[in-house]
Order: C-alpha cells, then sequence, then structure tokens
C-alpha cells in the first residue's frame, strides 16, 4: 500500500501543480470528506450487523455455520485455527449472500485472529484474494439501481453477473495456489 | 424472492435466540456498542483510499490511463465508454456506481454498454478498499503480489462481462 499511495500521490500532485496548483489542497480535503460521509453510512450498517451478529454468537449459531464451511475452509486454506475459521466462515456468507457492509468486521477479525497463529500467510492472502473477487449471488446495488431507472429487465444482469464474479473467484484461487507459497 | 431472503433470516435468528434462552435487547446492544469504535478505527484508511481516488481522478492520470489503455482493451472486447469504470472500480465502489448510473443515462438502462457495466458492477470489488480497510489493524502482511492477483482476475472478469453480454 505505501508504494501505491506514495507514488500516485506523488505524480498526482507534481502533475497538478503545473496544471491546477489549488486543487490539490481541495482534493485532498474532499477525499476526506468522502470518506467521512462514508463512515457515517457504514456506522450505521455496522450497528446493525453487529448486533444481530452478537445474539448469533450467543447462541451458538455461529460456531454452527463454522462447522458447516470447515470442509471447504480447509481445501481452500489448509489447516485452520477455530476461532479463525468461525470468522471468516462467516466472512464468506456474507460476502456470498451479498450483504455489502456485514462482510467487513468479520474480515478484519479473520485477520487479526489468523496473525495470531505461525505460518498463515498463505491462508491470509487466499482469504485477501477471496474477497477481493467476492463471490456474489445477490449484486442488491446494481438491481435497485436498475429498476429505479426503469429498467424492463433488471434481473436479466444477475445470471451473467454471477457467472463473471464466479469466474473471477476461481482465476484468483488459482493463481494464489501457483504463485504464493504455502507453508 | 430475494426482497424477503434479509427479513426472514433475521427473523429466525432472533426466533432462534428466543429458543436459545439469549436476551435479544442485552445480546443486541452489546454487539451495536462496538460499531462506532470500529468505524473510527478503520476511519484513516478510508480517508487514504478516498484522498487517492480524488487526485487520481483530478490530475488526469485516470483519463490519461484511460487513453493509454485503451487500444488494449478494445482488442480484449471492452468498449471505450466502460473503461473508466474498469479502472476506477478497485479504487471506489461510489466512483464506479457513479459512472454506471451515468451510463444508464446515456445509453438508456436496458442496452448493451448498460447491461454490460451493471455485471462489470456486479462482478468486481474494490480491491484497494479491501486491502486499506482488511488490513487496518495489521501490518505485517506484504499484499503486492495477492493485490496483483485479484486485479487479474477482476481484470478477466470484466472481459468475461463483455463478452457475454452479447450472447445473454
Amino acid at each position: 500500500m505505501n508504494i501505491i499511495f506514495g507514488l500516485i500521490v506523488i505524480l498526482s500532485i507534481t502533475i497538478l501543480i503545473f496544471v491546477n496548483p489549488e486543487s490539490v489542497l481541495s482534493a485532498f480535503i474532499s477525499g476526506g470528506q468522502k470518506a467521512f460521509d462514508l463512515s457515517i453510512k457504514l456506522v450505521v450498517i455496522y450497528t446493525v450487523w453487529l448486533g444481530v451478529f452478537s445474539i448469533m454468537e450467543q447462541t451458538g449459531l455461529d460456531k454452527k455455520i463454522a462447522k458447516l464451511l470447515k470442509p471447504v475452509n480447509k481445501l481452500l486454506f489448509g489447516n485452520l485455527p477455530d476461532s479463525a475459521n468461525e470468522y471468516m466462515s462467516l466472512n464468506i456468507s456474507a460476502n456470498i449472500l451479498g450483504m455489502s457492509g456485514g462482510t467487513t468486521p468479520f474480515g478484519i477479525k479473520s485477520i487479526e485472529e489468523l496473525d495470531k497463529y505461525p505460518n498463515t500467510e498463505y491462508a491470509v492472502c487466499m482469504f485477501f484474494i477471496l474477497n477481493a473477487t467476492s463471490v456474489q449471488l445477490i449484486p442488491s446495488s446494481i438491481l435497485a439501481l436498475r429498476s429505479q431507472m426503469g429498467s424492463l429487465y433488471s434481473s436479466s444482469v444477475i445470471l451473467p453477473t454471477i457467472l463473471a464474479t464466479l469466474l473471477s473467484s476461481i482465476i484468483g484461487i488459482l493463481l494464489c495456489k501457483i504463485f504464493i507459497k504455502r507453508r | 424472492m430475494f426482497k424477503y431472503f434479509i427479513p426472514v433470516l433475521f427473523l429466525l435468528i432472533f426466533i432462534y435466540g428466543v429458543i436459545k434462552k439469549v436476551k435479544p435487547y442485552d445480546a443486541f446492544t452489546s454487539g451495536a456498542k462496538s460499531a462506532i469504535p470500529f468505524t473510527v478505527s478503520i476511519f484513516p484508511y478510508l480517508a487514504s483510499i478516498f484522498v487517492l481516488t480524488e487526485l487520481f481522478e483530478i490530475s488526469g492520470l485516470s483519463n490519461a490511463l484511460t487513453n493509454l489503455l485503451s487500444p488494449f482493451f478494445n482488442f480484449l472486447g471492452i468498449p471505450d465508454e466502460l473503461i473508466k469504470l474498469v479502472l476506477i472500480k478497485p479504487f471506489s465502489g461510489s466512483g464506479a456506481l457513479a459512472i454506471v448510473s451515468d451510463i444508464y443515462t446515456k445509453f438508456g438502462v436496458d442496452s448493451y454498454l448498460s447491461r454490460c457495466a451493471s455485471v462489470i458492477y456486479g462482478s468486481s470489488e474494490t480491491v484497494f478498499y479491501i486491502a486499506a480497510v482488511y488490513f487496518a489493524k495489521s501490518k505485517k502482511h506484504n499484499l503486492l503480489k495477492p493485490i496483483i492477483i485479484s486485479l487479474i482476475a477482476s481484470f478477466f472478469s470484466c472481459v468475461f462481462a463483455c463478452f457475454i453480454c452479447n450472447i445473454l
């Protein structure tokens, strides 16, 4: 991240000094403003999901989901510590069901858990790639926008989207298996 | 069909909670409590990504990259109108959604370009955003390889999207 951030920031400011020096500070501020606006929306979404999740946690439902997904996880990530397996299972189910916003808290907790154990670098990479190529069954925000814009066939994009997202996940998994070493 | 999914899921969780003798009010509030500290902890990372996106856009780098890559993208079947979407999606979901809604207005929501844009939006993720936020509390990872792999995989799904929307 440091390389990418540094490179793009330095390049952009260099260009802007010649083209439009006044816009540099305002670009930084408007970036911060957008992050703030999004955070306000996110905090509400997280409140709901973390509240519901807390009920699942106290009933032990999260452990049941984790148990169900354990064979799949083992195939993808190798042997996992139980605590990490739990959060990762919840993150993956939330991803598949298209609960945007519900995925992030579990994602962060998964990586925190994985970090506590040695030799989990491969699992971390695979987990990141799975999230970054998200298997999503219901592209809810796009469907909402389409019907709002008066589409007659708003659901015509569901099947192509599922196929495309499956393809990206499969390619991601394969590339990870080839290029990242498992210890 | 899909609209029933979340309500039914919530209902089942609450009922299951009652069966298992969990206090629903106490449990919900104890989970919800952590939302604000959680959001505060990821805010700096969100801010950096948004600053990055802003600079990328305003400096003209994004347009320059679009022009530079257009022959290559066209060759793979991605039309000019969608190149910007493919490039912005890894950085910003809201930026990408703005482009999609632009395409809807310009070309009609059921046109080939619009369907294609929908599939590209729905099938790819905000890779840099995930990298920034998921690793907010964990500094020890070198993410270069996984980021490149994710970008390549997403790019394939974009090419595939333009292809399959021609058929279906």
